[in-house]
């Protein structure tokens, strides 16, 4: 393990120099990148589309999709993954979202839009990366929280956050190279019942407004109608807790 | 499924420890690598991005502003550049524009005289002669950044040319300033290119404290 954030000696400009361009963080993030990558290499290889966003500076979206889709080594091959740059991300990314797809964001960890997006991820079925600069999280909901160390402000503008995504996209493509390691689970035995949904008290989106006792609700399962009447009259993108077939609480933020 | 993987190989593998350790390895040494290059190129470039900054903020304390453009990660790194100037993380926006954010006006121009004239078409419509015109590219070969380079010298711009490798092209195209990040690999140079982009953007806030340029007319952007 590399000693954590280091301050290299060079103070080459009449401003205070940041801390930034030298550090090479401890083995966390590393560690991180790696089984972020294994996800990676197995969710494409099931089909997915990786979803990328970056609320705070767009280019860092735009750069991660470009490197996916249109890789700078000759011959590694092209994989689906769009910048999503609209002002608001939760409404853009619900409406293009499929389940077993993956969303990737990169931002400071205290980013509103992006915890708002991991608090409806689930419902949407989405495997969730987050390359997050500045304090660790209070709260990650996430699968894979990429940290980067950035006491300053300077890590997204002195290429210690790009290096990140870099290293995402060069190990994904390793990942590629042990076909045994990626290739989609075989189906349950039963073929359909979805193993999320098996799960006890799964997340639901809420499709549309209803005064009656039913709703449709979105999950990681695809689109349900569920019973609402022990939580009452729901609004649409209510959050509500699914046990069978039942909505058995509101989930607020 | 796996017929887009690599079907030669037999796909028996079953220990993804093994590749773990592995990938954290390599992404430890190239997070080495990535550090000791931008550390070195900070260094060696010193002189040059104090001298570029100088430039840039003369033409800035005139009333100039930055133009920056590249081609796709390179187009990103432009658009960095420009978030640094005008949503700093502290201090006063600087006036840059990135001539990569129009995706109507790209393909307009794209289509109706070709790829190579992007960037020089828009500076022909936008730029003063007090203006700064900053491309990047990792070979420094781009076909639309030289011509748009030659457009902004034409029109008495700052030419300021980030590129990778040897320089290659924009290195021998007569630029006020190319500052060449020395390796062959694209996203190291990418990596070190944002970290001198950086120090580019403190050494001009640096030149200009204590004398801001006047208030631009046409820096506005919004985002």
């Amino acid at each position: 393990m590399d000693g954590g954030a280091r301050s290299p000696d060079n103070s080459e400009s009449p401003a205070a120099a940041p801390p930034g361009p030298g550090s090479v963080e401890g083995g966390e993030a590393e560690t991180a990148l790696a089984s972020a990558a294994l996800t990676l290499a197995r969710r494409f290889a099931a089909g997915a589309t990786m979803w990328c966003i970056a609320p705070e500076w767009d280019e860092h979206a735009r750069h991660v999709a470009v490197e996916f889709v249109h890789p700078v080594i000759v011959g590694t091959r092209a994989l689906p993954a769009v910048s999503i740059t609209a002002p608001d991300p939760v409404p853009a990314l619900r409406a293009v979202v499929r389940p077993g797809d993956v969303i990737l964001a990169v931002s400071t960890s205290g980013e509103a839009s992006v915890a708002e997006l991991w608090r409806r991820a689930p419902a949407w079925g989405a495997t969730t990366v987050w390359v997050a600069s500045g304090p660790a999280p209070a709260d990650a909901r996430v699968d894979h929280l990429v940290p980067v160390d950035d006491p300053d402000g300077s890590a997204p503008h002195d290429g210690r956050l790009v290096l990140r995504y870099h290293l995402l996209w060069e190990l994904t493509h390793v990942c590629f190279e042990h076909p045994g390691l990626v290739r989609p689970p075989e189906p349950a035995d039963d073929g359909e019942v979805c193993i999320t949904c098996s799960d006890e008290g799964r997340l639901g989106e809420v499709l549309g407004a209803t005064g009656g006792p039913d709703a449709q609700v979105r999950t990681a399962c695809g689109v349900e109608r569920i019973d609402v009447s022990l939580v009452g009259p729901v609004d649409r993108d209510q959050l509500v807790l699914v046990h069978a077939g039942t909505a058995i609480s509101l989930v607020d933020a | 499924m796996s017929d887009f993987l690599y079907p030669f190989l037999e796909g028996a593998e079953d220990d993804s420890d093994a590749l773990l350790d592995d990938l954290i390895a390599s992404a430890r040494d190239k997070a080495l690598i990535s550090r000791d290059l931008r550390l070195a190129t900070l260094e060696r470039l010193d002189a040059q991005v104090r001298a570029t900054a100088a430039a840039m903020a003369s033409r800035l304390r005139d009333g100039g502003q930055v133009f920056a453009f590249g081609n796709g990660g390179s187009s990103t790194d432009a658009a960095g550049l420009v978030t640094l100037f005008t949503r700093p993380p502290s201090g006063p926006a600087l006036p840059a524009r990135s001539l990569v954010d129009d995706s109507a006006v790209l393909t307009a121009l794209g289509n109706d005289v070709g790829f190579e004239l992007v960037f020089s078409r828009q500076l022909i419509a936008h730029a003063r002669p007090v203006d700064v015109a900053v491309g990047f590219s990792t070979s420094g070969n781009s076909e639309d950044l030289l011509v748009a380079f030659s457009q902004a010298k034409e029109k008495g711009l700052l030419t300021v040319g980030l590129a990778g490798y040897d320089g290659g092209d924009m290195g021998r195209a007569g630029l006020d300033h190319c500052l060449v990040v020395t390796s062959d690999s694209v996203h190291r140079i990418q990596e070190t290119q944002a970290a001198v982009s950086a120090a580019l953007w403190r050494a001009v806030r640096a030149e200009l404290e204590g004398a801001p340029p006047v208030a631009a007319t046409t820096g506005d952007e919004n985002g």
